[in-house]
């Protein structure tokens, strides 16, 4: 092989390992034993327009805990001046939750969540919370526990999130990007509170752009749950009835009349009954169609409520306005959308079908 | 400075003299005479000379090498058949025994030095030679280089004609050929190439005549010089010959169409053409059921890649991605680092080579010293680095896990050469990441892109692609679906059934 044409081989052959590499030829230097790789950021509001962000030092080792924090006027301010007053250097590569407090949500988080899409080090997959209540004090009084805070909360977030359990509702960074630029859609977080020596989930924000407008929870939160986010609840308790169901699966069918003026939604569900302490004979047929019946009419009242508050709040996170795209016709402007959203008229309909787990031909009295 | 020169060149002309003496004998000398003879076996203290009367007063002379025959078979064969004997001619005599003709002295001298007994009726001046080769050697055992637990037992000795034995037990067909040669000017040791005429691509035999004919050498002492010398690529690590003292792999191969080459006094006979992919078989392969043997050899395959790769992805995302690492992991890495005093890199390197200078000494120890330094290795390595503060336990387990893996090749040749693979990806990945690793690995399979085997592509059936052969390459497929022999060897008949009955 002549000279040149080695070299051109070379040269082939250094491109194409420069091109796999993703251009970056000389990597960091990120010695693990030399970097403090945070793993959660608060962000809260703090005077004159400024951010308070703060976290635990150092996050990963075992050694005694800080909660060091800082106003800034931008969050990457705030990681940069980490590095001057702590020994290793803060590294945002393994973050892994972002805390925004309620006040800073409620005044719009547009610009956090850009800085933190650019930035290739964090990941996507990062959860974003929202808290209600002092958390830096919090995180201040659970530095003396054997179990860090933050690893376990952590976890929490990603159990929930990997199995779809059907509890909470957990938003990662991708997804809250999703909805905050898809049209038609309205992105929502989490919200948990801190009570006393714990933090507590409360619902789900739900938010108009990027500004946190309502809060919902309880009976409201599970709705949410059952026709949005997860389709399944593990457990759906309902008072007003004594009862519990349990293992529920909803199907949801969304349509709107061809004169843009109503919204017919209907959910099927099915589910089976958990536990029972009312008065009614559950073997008899009869009786447990009552049950259902007043479990829909309940479930559908509920639910209307439910859609009405986001029509008063113009915000829209279950997408309903995909419902007007049509083929072969111009897609509808979200402002358009949201002022007729505004007027529709909602039909709710539930089709509950239970399993009573027992055999209801059976002569035996009832438990 | 032209006198030095001029010496140099009085040296040389003086070298190539006494080259010429031990290769071809001075006209001088060449003269088929006792005298000679005697003169040429001076200084030696094994050769005998011994006068014989026969029963009709012939006088013979008798003159071997005592250490190279077989001095109980000489009074058998040769001494009371010649003394009882009253024939007129030496080889009627000899009924019993070959008897070769000897027209010149280096002739003679030759036989002499392979185990003949030279025979001189000094009255008629007529000089033969008869076999009577000393048959020392050891006997036929079990195969330690390639232990299975069922299939045939035997391997080859360092006998060359009992090699060619137990091969042709296993073939009794015509069409196995055997072609003798002798190498290396000093040793003269016998080569046999061996290949299955009719299947065995004739441009292989070509190729390895020609090489073989181009090799000018003095000493083969092991099948390995004698593939140093075929070899094309001498720089790579990757051995380009088969080596096997397993008779039922060598048949296995003549009968898929390659050659073998077996060498005198060594057991372990040369395999040709094979591919980066045979490294990973074994003979067990053919004799587990085809779903057993296929995971196995898909383990052989990623135990490789593990044992080559795993120390550099340890130190590539401690060193530069730790963002990779997951939390939990990270934890646990953190932990474990934060009080070493080496960077990953370092200590990757220490414990790579202390597990080299181990393994490598307890090769050399006698079983029972080894067996001690085994216990003292291990805790050494382990335990005490952990509590000394040399090593992360996390490394440990690595490094033991990549070591054990190594092992899993069957090639010996190959298991030797992993761990220079797995020092420079090392070295890659804790300058470049993981980017390193990619950038070695790709020089790896380039190089091993650009290998040959006797002129035949050393990464096919990859590349160049044969899709047939894939059936035996990660896997080993069942038997009813490998009719064919492999592609990649242009065998000169493909079919392995017959198509006429």
């Amino acid at each position: 092989m002549r000279l040149h044409e080695k070299i051109r081989e070379g040269m082939i052959f250094l491109f194409v390992a420069f091109w796999l590499s993703g251009c970056s030829p000389i990597t960091e230097n990120n010695l693990i034993e030399e970097i403090s790789p945070i793993t959660f950021l608060s962000i809260s509001k703090a005077d004159e327009g400024k951010l308070k962000v703060s976290t635990i030092f150092p996050p990963l080792s075992k050694e005694d805990k800080i909660v060091i924090s800082h106003e800034v006027d931008l969050l990457k301010e705030g990681i940069q001046k980490y590095n001057f007053n702590f020994y290793q250097e803060v590294k945002s590569g393994q973050m892994r939750m972002l805390v925004i407090s309620e006040e800073l949500g409620q005044e719009g988080i547009m610009s956090i969540v850009n800085t933190l899409l650019t930035d290739p080090d964090i990941s996507p997959r990062i959860y974003l919370v929202i808290m209600r209540g002092n958390f830096e004090e919090f995180l201040e009084s659970q530095l003396d526990n054997a179990e860090n805070f933050d690893y376990s909360f952590y976890r929490m977030l990603k159990h929930y999130e990997d199995r779809n359990q059907g509890e909470l509702t957990v938003v990662n960074l991708h997804q809250f990007k999703n909805l905050l630029y898809t049209p038609y859609s309205d992105p929502f977080l989490p919200i948990y509170s801190i009570q006393g020596d714990g933090v507590n989930y409360e619902g789900t924000a739900l938010f108009q752009n990027d500004k946190l407008v309502e809060t919902i929870s309880s009976i409201d939160d599970r709705i949410f749950q059952l026709i949005n986010n997860n389709h399944y609840l593990a457990v759906l308790p309902i008072r007003e009835f004594e009862i519990v169901l349990g293992h529920v699966r909803s199907k949801i069918d969304v349509n709107i009349d061809s004169s843009n003026s109503t919204i017919f939604f209907t959910v099927s569900i099915d589910s089976k009954i958990e536990e029972y302490r009312g008065e009614k004979q559950l073997f008899d047929p009869q009786e447990l169609e009552n049950l259902k019946a007043d479990i829909e009419t309940y479930l559908e009242q509920q639910t209307y409520e439910f859609l009405k508050k986001m029509q008063e709040l113009k915000v829209d996170p279950l997408q309903l306005g995909i419902q007007t795209k049509r083929p072969f016709s111009k897609p509808m402007e979200e402002e358009e959308w949201i002022d007729m959203f505004e007027k529709m008229y909602m039909n709710v309909k539930y089709n509950v079908n239970i399993d009573p787990l027992t055999d209801a031909n059976s002569r035996r009295p009832n438990f | 400075m032209f006198w030095k020169k001029r010496e140099s060149h009085e040296r040389r002309s003086e070298e190539k003299q006494s080259e010429d003496n031990l290769v071809t004998p001075s006209t001088m000398e060449s003269e088929l005479s006792m005298e000679s003879l005697k003169k040429s076996l001076e200084q030696i203290d094994d050769a005998e000379f011994l006068e014989m009367n026969c029963s009709n007063n012939r006088i013979i002379h008798l003159v071997y090498i005592r250490t190279l025959i077989d001095q109980e078979k000489l009074n058998e064969t040769i001494i009371d058949p010649l003394t009882n004997c009253s024939k007129a001619s030496i080889q009627d005599c000899l009924v019993n025994s070959s008897t070769i003709s000897i027209p010149v002295l280096k002739e003679a001298k030759s036989q002499l030095f392979s185990g003949c007994i030279l025979l001189v009726d000094s009255s008629q001046n007529l000089w033969f030679a008869v076999p009577l080769k000393n048959p020392i050697g050891r006997a036929i055992e079990t195969s330690e280089t390639e232990t299975i637990l069922y299939g045939a037992k035997d391997s080859f000795t360092e006998q060359i004609e009992e090699n060619i034995t137990l091969i042709r037990r296993r073939l009794p067909i015509q069409e196995l050929k055997t072609e003798k040669f002798s190498l290396g000017t000093m040793s003269k040791t016998n080569v046999v190439l061996m290949y299955i005429d009719g299947v065995t691509n004739p441009d292989f035999v070509t190729t390895i005549k020609e090489k073989i004919s181009e090799i000018n050498f003095d000493l083969f002492l092991d099948s390995s010089q004698v593939a140093a010398f075929l070899e094309k690529h001498q720089n790579s690590i990757f051995p380009q010959f088969q080596q096997t003292d397993r008779p039922d792999v060598v048949t296995y191969s003549l009968g898929l169409g390659k050659i073998t080459l077996l060498i005198d006094n060594t057991p372990f006979a040369l395999v040709a053409p094979i591919t980066f992919f045979h490294l990973f078989q074994s003979p067990e392969d053919y004799i587990n059921r085809w779903v057993v043997a296929s995971f196995l050899r898909l383990m052989r395959y990623v135990c490789f890649i593990l044992s080559v790769t795993l120390i550099p992805f340890y130190v590539a995302l401690t060193t530069h991605h730790y963002q990779m690492i997951p939390i939990q992991t990270l934890l646990i890495l953190v932990d474990s680092r934060s009080q070493l005093p080496f960077t990953p890199f370092w200590e990757a390197f220490i414990m790579l080579i202390f597990i080299e200078i181990l393994k490598e000494a307890s090769l050399r120890m006698p079983t029972k010293t080894g067996l001690t330094l085994g216990v003292i290795g291990g805790i050494v390595i382990g335990q005490a680095a952990v509590e000394a503060g040399f090593a992360s336990n996390v490394l440990i387990v690595m490094v033991g896990i990549s070591t054990v893996a190594s092992f899993l090749i069957p090639n010996y040749l190959m298991t030797k050469a992993n761990p220079l693979i797995q020092l420079i990806l090392l070295i890659l990945s804790s300058l470049f990441g993981l980017f390193g690793i990619i950038l070695g690995s790709v020089a790896i399979l380039a190089h091993l892109n650009s290998l040959s085997s006797i002129k035949q592509p050393y990464f096919s059936p990859v590349s160049p692609f044969y899709r047939k052969d894939w059936n035996d390459l990660f896997i080993r497929g069942p038997f009813f679906k490998m009719l064919e022999r492999p592609e990649h060897l242009k065998p000169q008949k493909l079919k392995r059934y017959k198509t006429r009955r």
